[in-house]
């Protein structure tokens, strides 16, 4: 269980994030969603320990361009997150940070350091379909989000309505999960007006390091043609030695790629 | 022959009342003649300014670019289109373009600027950029040691930003393959003036841009020129045939510049109605002489007629002796104005506060001249004198002789 959601944290702390903000979660008295709760109370300490070093390729399509990029990613907990790109070697050295809920991006071409603005937050990042607030407004969404499961089918799914004061652009999050080993299965989002407007799937489930995850990622916006981002874990290292607290720094973001 | 050689006496009987109609004709004949070649000299200067400054006179896109201007709808420089314009003879030259928008950063502040990549070579050679430039030089530098290619600046970008000829600018954008766009320039020149259009672009050389844009080989926007801007339609068929691909779109600029020339039309439209002004003014003045001048001679048609004279006969003579009055004036008129539109087609007028029309600062006042300047008020005056002399031409050949010779 635990696995699964170290993966997404991994990641633009996206997928699983909903687990992991259970003392956040008003007190439901209904059965299953104490069960949730206790679920997410257990992966949410195991995950607060966790110390990540990824790394991974990222592939964008979209009917103008296909692009490809290696890179690596660091993370301590669900706050921080550090993201350099390796190739291609235009691109190469470009780093975000991220600390809580605020972003920085580095340029090393041009030496510049540039925080992601509040209205920049819908903006894509680096080009691909996962956006700037799917980075780093992850875990106040999962605040701000009423859960209920519903464990009746073949799978669990998981409905997320945000509550009455969150700020989203989301009217409704689905979460699909696999009843007998918790694999996500697939995440999809619905706009205001109850369309469903992109899709993250779990694929490719591999070993690392002893524990097996999904090892691809697909992100599809439904709302643009031919558009799709994929990520491909190409190595991963749970609980990472040498992943210290003063690697997410903005000076650390400032260190140039060699 | 007899009416035209009697109108040709009649004008000189009463040269008093020749002279005074003749100088009105003959005035508004100058009037008219300046009035055509202001209008159409200062039009052709300002589509001279505005076509050369940067449009083209004719551009060629990727489908509906003009329209809607996407990143992505752009040309291949390797498509053919560069060997058809080399091969065309009424192309006289040619420019590539890339345009993109992006961040500036001087050393403190950052501000939107639209980003500009031109061939340095085609483009000063095709429109007057070379000469916009006020301080630095034009792309005389390539890469420098540090590997940041030479830039050329709008005046409201270096305010903004602070910047300097030699000073680093920061340029900030996506690409076209998704990626973030960024690299460091070092200004070169500044060009045009604090109020022109360009004042918040950066222009690159044409490599710069398609590195930074990520685009390779691509190309927005040709600008095409050939000899002269009223060709630009039959260039636009031209280049629209040979081209022959539907997604490639090839417009003149009266379509680039669809607002300006829509306006212009508009002028023009206004500048007619002054001219309908002068005219009828005229016609007032011609219309009161010729009706004078027959009133004055009732008995003489009185006798004409009485000797037999046919009525057609008496009108005709009429209106030939305005027409032939008019066409006299006329030539009076070319006489003077000839002068006088010369100077102005080649001194001009400078206007003490020039007008800003769409962007394009127009200072000079210059007319033009040509047959149709010349011949268009020789019409427009003796045909309307000949039109308004028909009233009183009808009244004298309606004339009674028995009315006419006793006096009643």
């Amino acid at each position: 269980m635990t696995k699964y959601i170290t993966l997404g944290l991994l990641l633009f702390s996206l997928p699983m994030s909903w687990f992991l903000t259970a003392e956040n979660l008003v007190t439901d008295t209904s059965a299953n969603e104490e069960k949730a709760k206790k679920l997410i109370q257990q992966v949410d300490d195991m995950y607060r320990s966790t110390a990540s070093r990824a790394t991974m390729t990222m592939r964008v399509q979209t009917p103008n361009y296909e692009r490809s990029m290696t890179m690596e990613s660091y993370t301590i907990g669900e706050e921080k997150m550090l993201i350099r790109i390796l190739a291609p070697k235009k691109e190469r050295g470009i780093s975000t940070l991220k600390l809580d809920e605020e972003m920085w991006n580095f340029f090393p071409k041009i030496n510049k350091t540039i925080k992601v603005p509040p209205s920049m937050m819908m903006g894509s990042w680096m080009g691909s379909d996962f956006t700037n607030d799917d980075l780093v407004k992850e875990t106040s969404l999962t605040d701000d989000y009423a859960l209920s499961l519903d464990e009746s089918g073949e799978i669990y799914v998981i409905t997320l309505i945000p509550r009455a004061q969150t700020v989203t652009v989301w009217d409704k999050i689905i979460i699909k999960m696999n009843k007998e080993n918790y694999t996500p299965i697939e995440q999809a989002f619905y706009d205001e007006k109850n369309r469903k407007v992109r899709v993250m799937s779990y694929r490719e489930p591999k070993q690392f390091g002893g524990v097996i995850l999904p090892s691809v990622l697909e992100m599809v916006p439904l709302n643009k043609k031919g558009h799709k981002t994929l990520v491909l874990y190409d190595k991963l290292e749970l609980n990472a030695e040498g992943v210290e607290e003063d690697l997410f720094t903005l000076r650390s973001l400032k260190r140039r790629l060699r | 022959m007899l009416v035209a050689k009697l109108a040709f006496r009649n004008i000189f009987r009463q040269r008093r009342r020749s002279l005074l109609t003749g100088l009105s004709m003959g005035g508004g004949y100058i009037l008219l003649a300046l009035t055509i070649s202001l209008v159409e000299g200062s039009y052709n200067n300002i589509i001279n300014i505005v076509t050369t400054d940067h449009t083209g006179h004719v551009q060629i896109h990727k489908e509906n670019y003009l329209e809607r201007p996407g990143i992505f709808k752009t040309l291949s420089r390797g498509s053919g289109i560069e060997t058809l314009l080399a091969n065309e003879p009424s192309v006289r030259s040619w420019a590539p373009r890339i345009y993109g928008v992006g961040l500036g950063y001087g050393d403190e502040k950052s501000a939107p600027l639209s980003i500009v990549g031109i061939d340095p070579v085609m483009e000063r050679n095709t429109t007057s950029i070379f000469g916009k430039v006020r301080e630095g030089n034009y792309f005389s530098d390539p890469v420098n040691s540090d590997g940041y290619y030479s830039v050329m600046i709008g005046y409201g970008v270096a305010d903004m930003l602070k910047l300097s000829i030699g000073d680093e600018i920061v340029l900030i954008s996506s690409g076209a393959d998704g990626s973030i766009a960024n690299d460091i320039y070092r200004v070169g020149a500044l060009v045009g003036s604090r109020d022109s259009y360009e004042k918040m672009t950066v222009y690159l050389p044409l490599e710069a841009a398609q590195d930074f844009f990520s685009m390779k080989g691509k190309v927005h926007e040709y600008a095409v020129m050939t000899s002269h801007p009223s060709e630009a339609w039959k260039l636009t068929a031209v280049l629209s045939a040979i081209i022959d691909d539907p997604l490639v779109t090839v417009s003149p600029w009266q379509v680039v510049e669809a607002t300006f020339y829509k306006s212009m039309e508009a002028d023009k439209q206004g500048n007619k109605v002054t001219m309908g002004i002068v005219v009828f003014l005229i016609c007032i003045g011609v219309l009161n002489t010729v009706l004078m001048s027959v009133l004055e001679r009732t008995k003489e048609f009185g006798v004409m007629l009485a000797v037999g004279t046919n009525r057609l006969m008496v009108m005709a003579m009429i209106i030939l002796e305005i027409v032939t009055l008019g066409l006299l004036s006329c030539a009076i008129g070319f006489l003077l104005s000839l002068p006088l539109l010369y100077w102005f087609t080649h001194v001009g007028i400078t206007m003490p506060q020039p007008i800003d029309m769409g962007g394009v600062i127009y200072d000079t006042m210059v007319g033009e001249m040509g047959a149709a300047i010349f011949i268009i008020p020789v019409v427009i005056i003796v045909g309307s004198a000949a039109a308004v002399s028909f009233i009183p031409a009808i009244r004298a050949a309606l004339i009674t002789p028995l009315d006419a010779l006793s006096d009643r």
